[in-house]
């Protein structure tokens, strides 16, 4: 899967789940500091990401993941 | 105490008094510590501007919320963090750059989780250091400041305190909000409450400076699960106890003796952890308690009343067995009960019935009604032998305990001594015990408990009054000796000096030993027994042996040349059975020394405190009685001799049954010089001179055996 359709639906997940206007939605937008995300919906972002792109995630990695460019690279990373 | 290295001064002025507060990380979800801690700063009416900040809401309870603090266009005094511990960092950066001076970091996921929570508080902790922020937490339950000019719940305890003149200052947040609602239950207040959780910047320390200074705070109290250095705890409680006249009640965690059964001296094994702590804080002058209740028993009677001058109580009653039980429990806190003067007693007669007891306790019979309270209370106090006193009243069905309670509230408020109250029971007197407690006379359900805080109240007016100690210089010490013994073992790495050692060493301070030698042969042992004289002690010397006794590598009493030769036989036997390897050095000969007194002084590296000396009953079953008791150094001459008195055993060295009493001067002198060698040779991590025998008074003590560990 190319990077770019990565990303667009990495951000369509984040504005879903987070709640947040996609023009908020920048590659270094970090999910608790610029959008919000509590602890509970950090985890619901990595079930949300996991059945967007049809993976199953280290939990604990997935957690330590704070950006959104940082969440494309790790979920391409599955997508090898 | 040690002069301590100052550290850069903490903004706790606008922790506590902010004109502008943001709070980052908030949010609308009721419930939760995020949105909660907003809304309690809000809603308890604080006296400044609060901002929210929240990356994704307009508004939280309807005030606007903005996306960044750097967003926000006015100054900002303090930040409270509420975002979760992985974006604290970018937080406390934005935070900096906003120009913000002050933070309380309440998230969790630092120090206390370990692994990348300690990665996490570093990082914050270097953040504030960048920008000159001063932070409490994080992992904390936050700030209250009573006072009306702010007025401030920066926590998420679930209502705010009264006001009222007592700080609590917790490590602890979950025990914050338990404390708050057993104050308020009963109607203790506050002026400031503190959780301090990680102390990853400000730290108790800083804090009870601060309320050292404090116009509002009168008491303060102190919750620690660790004592991080001992050494600044005490010296900043001395400099508040002696500057401001401010007691401090500690709460102390973590009682037991964790390390001590590892321990290969005497003083190693006695002086645990908690003894020790137990020790320091009562040195520089802390109430240390139990519980929570005994806290609050003791910080209410500091709070509400004088203190005592003295110890003379005297006891109003309504019935006797009570009397009798609030008697006991004084005695018992080492208190004494006043004998009234003859005025007193005078007004007694005059108007108590003929049936009242009109000596101490005073009863003033089960059908007193409020004006005979008024009337054995005002005796009580006008009588210059009477320090304080207790009122103890039971409900009987002629007891009208409304009135008693006003009573004894306005005939106390005439006069400049402590009353404290124990109403006994619990459903007839919760009238008049709610009076008590509204206009601040100490209630207690217990006359134990009531004893003891006058107890300690006492125990602080008296630290607090006394001149500062000198701590003594001794001229005559030769390190010089002291450094090449140390040096030489830690070259042979060895880290246990034998007691021919030892004594070198403490006789180099000063510390007599008893004539001795070493032999290396039965021959020599029979020729150095004759010239010391007889009777002697002979001991086996060997690195691999601590405990001589228990390898029966001792023998005592050895009155002639035939014994002796003996002796250094059965020595040598009996080490090689007990411990076959062990290489014997020689059998050292040593003057015996029939009549004085065995006692124990012995030093530890505290890892909290620092050396800490101990005395007390010496002998081979120091262990069994312990019987001790322990200063941290430095020990001045009035430290000295206050570790002798608490012993059980004093008496016995202070001449108890026709006995004559003991040198405990040459006692109080040894314990001074051994703290002075524990602070100069910082290497020595315990020492045992166990026993010194003290002879009668004006004649000395005498080293019979020692050891020290590196």
């Amino acid at each position: 899967m190319e990077k770019s359709e990565i990303k667009a639906r990495v951000e369509k997940v984040i504005a879903i789940v987070l709640k947040v206007d996609p023009s908020e939605i920048t590659p270094t937008a970090n999910f608790a500091f610029d959008l919000g995300a509590d602890s509970m919906q950090s985890l619901e972002l990595i079930a949300a990401f996991e059945e967007e792109f049809d993976i199953e995630m280290d939990e604990q990695k997935a957690r330590e993941v704070q950006t959104v460019e940082a969440a494309v690279d790790f979920i391409a990373g599955y997508l090898k | 105490m040690t002069e301590l290295p100052s550290s850069p001064p903490k903004d706790l002025e606008h922790v506590f008094y902010p004109k502008s507060i943001a709070v980052l990380g908030t949010n609308r979800v009721v419930g939760t510590v995020p949105h909660d801690i907003f809304v309690n700063i809000l809603r308890d009416n604080f006296q400044g501007i609060v901002y929210p900040v929240s990356p994704k809401e307009r508004f939280v309870s309807g005030v606007r919320a903005y996306k960044y603090i750097i967003d926000i266009p006015d100054p900002v005094d303090l930040a409270i963090l509420v975002f979760p511990s992985t974006v604290c960092n970018l937080a406390l950066e934005q935070c900096g750059q906003k120009g913000v001076k002050s933070a309380v970091i309440i998230s969790a996921g630092f120090r206390e989780i370990g692994g990348i929570g300690l990665q996490r508080e570093a990082e914050i902790k270097a953040i504030a250091q960048k920008h000159n922020i001063s932070f409490i937490g994080p992992n904390c339950l936050g700030v209250i400041n009573t006072d009306p000019l702010s007025h401030l719940n920066a926590s998420f305890a679930r209502k705010m305190p009264q006001e009222g003149d007592i700080a609590f200052l917790s490590q602890s947040g979950a025990l914050c909000t338990a404390v708050l609602d057993y104050a308020r239950a009963k109607h203790i207040g506050f002026s400031k409450f503190v959780s301090f959780g990680n102390k990853a910047n400000i730290s108790e320390i800083d804090l009870m400076y601060y309320l050292k200074d404090d116009p509002k705070t009168k008491v303060i109290l102190l919750y620690l699960e660790e004592i991080s250095d001992g050494d600044a705890l005490m010296k900043a409680a001395h400099d508040i106890t002696t500057e401001s006249g401010k007691p401090i009640l500690v709460l102390k965690s973590g009682r037991t003796s964790e390390g001590a059964a590892a321990a290969a001296s005497h003083t190693g094994s006695l002086a645990g952890s908690d003894e020790v702590c137990d020790a320091a804080l009562r040195q520089a002058g802390m109430i240390r308690c139990t519980t929570i209740e005994e806290m609050f028993n003791n910080a209410i009677a500091l709070s509400y009343q004088p203190l005592p001058r003295g110890k003379r109580v005297a006891i109003v009653t309504n019935a006797g067995g009570p009397g009798v039980l609030a008697t006991d429990a004084t005695v018992k806190q080492h208190l004494t009960m006043a004998k009234f003067s003859e005025e007193t007693l005078s007004i007694y007669r005059k108007t108590l019935p003929a049936t009242a007891n009109i000596k101490n306790p005073v009863d003033v019979i089960g059908d007193a009604r409020a004006d005979r309270y008024k009337v054995a209370l005002g005796g009580a106090l006008q009588d210059p032998g009477v320090d304080g006193v207790f009122v103890i009243l039971t409900p009987q069905s002629m007891t009208d305990i409304e009135n008693i309670a006003e009573e004894v509230c306005d005939t106390i408020s005439k006069y400049d001594k402590p009353v404290y109250a124990s109403f006994m029971g619990e459903t007839d007197v919760a009238v008049g015990i709610n009076i008590l407690q509204r206009r601040n006379i100490p209630h207690y359900i217990l006359p134990e408990s009531m004893a003891r805080a006058f107890a300690s109240a006492l125990f602080f007016k008296q630290y607090r009054d006394q001149t500062p100690e000198h701590i003594a210089q001794f001229t005559d010490v030769d390190d010089a000796t002291v450094r090449r013994l140390l040096d030489d073992a830690r070259i042979a790495g060895r880290t246990y000096l034998p007691e021919t050692e030892s004594t070198k060493i403490l006789a180099s301070y000063g510390i007599p030993v008893l004539p001795s030698g070493l032999a290396m042969s039965k021959q020599e042992a029979i020729a150095l027994a004759a010239r010391i004289g007889y009777p002697v002690v002979m001991k086996v010397v060997s690195d691999e042996i601590v405990h001589k006794f228990d390898v029966k590598g001792v023998m005592l009493g050895i009155r002639s040349d035939n014994e002796a030769g003996e002796a250094y036989d059965a020595i040598h036997r009996n080490v090689k059975a007990a411990k076959p390897d062990a290489a014997i050095k020689g059998i050292l000969v040593e003057k015996m020394v029939e009549h004085g007194e065995e006692v124990i002084l012995g030093v530890k590296r505290d890892s909290s405190f620092g050396p800490v000396i101990m005395f007390g009953l010496g002998g081979i079953f120091v262990e069994v009685f312990k019987d001790v008791s322990f200063r941290v150094a430095p020990v001045g001459p009035r430290s000295a001799s206050e570790m002798i008195k608490e012993i059980r055993a004093y008496s016995m060295l202070a001449g108890a049954r026709g006995k004559k009493a003991r040198d405990i001067r040459s006692v109080e002198e040894f314990i001074q010089r051994l703290s002075v060698l524990a602070l100069t040779h910082p290497e020595i991590k315990e020492l045992d001179i166990n026993p010194l025998i003290v002879n009668d008074e004006g004649s000395g003590c005498f080293i019979a055996d020692a050891r020290i560990m590196l």
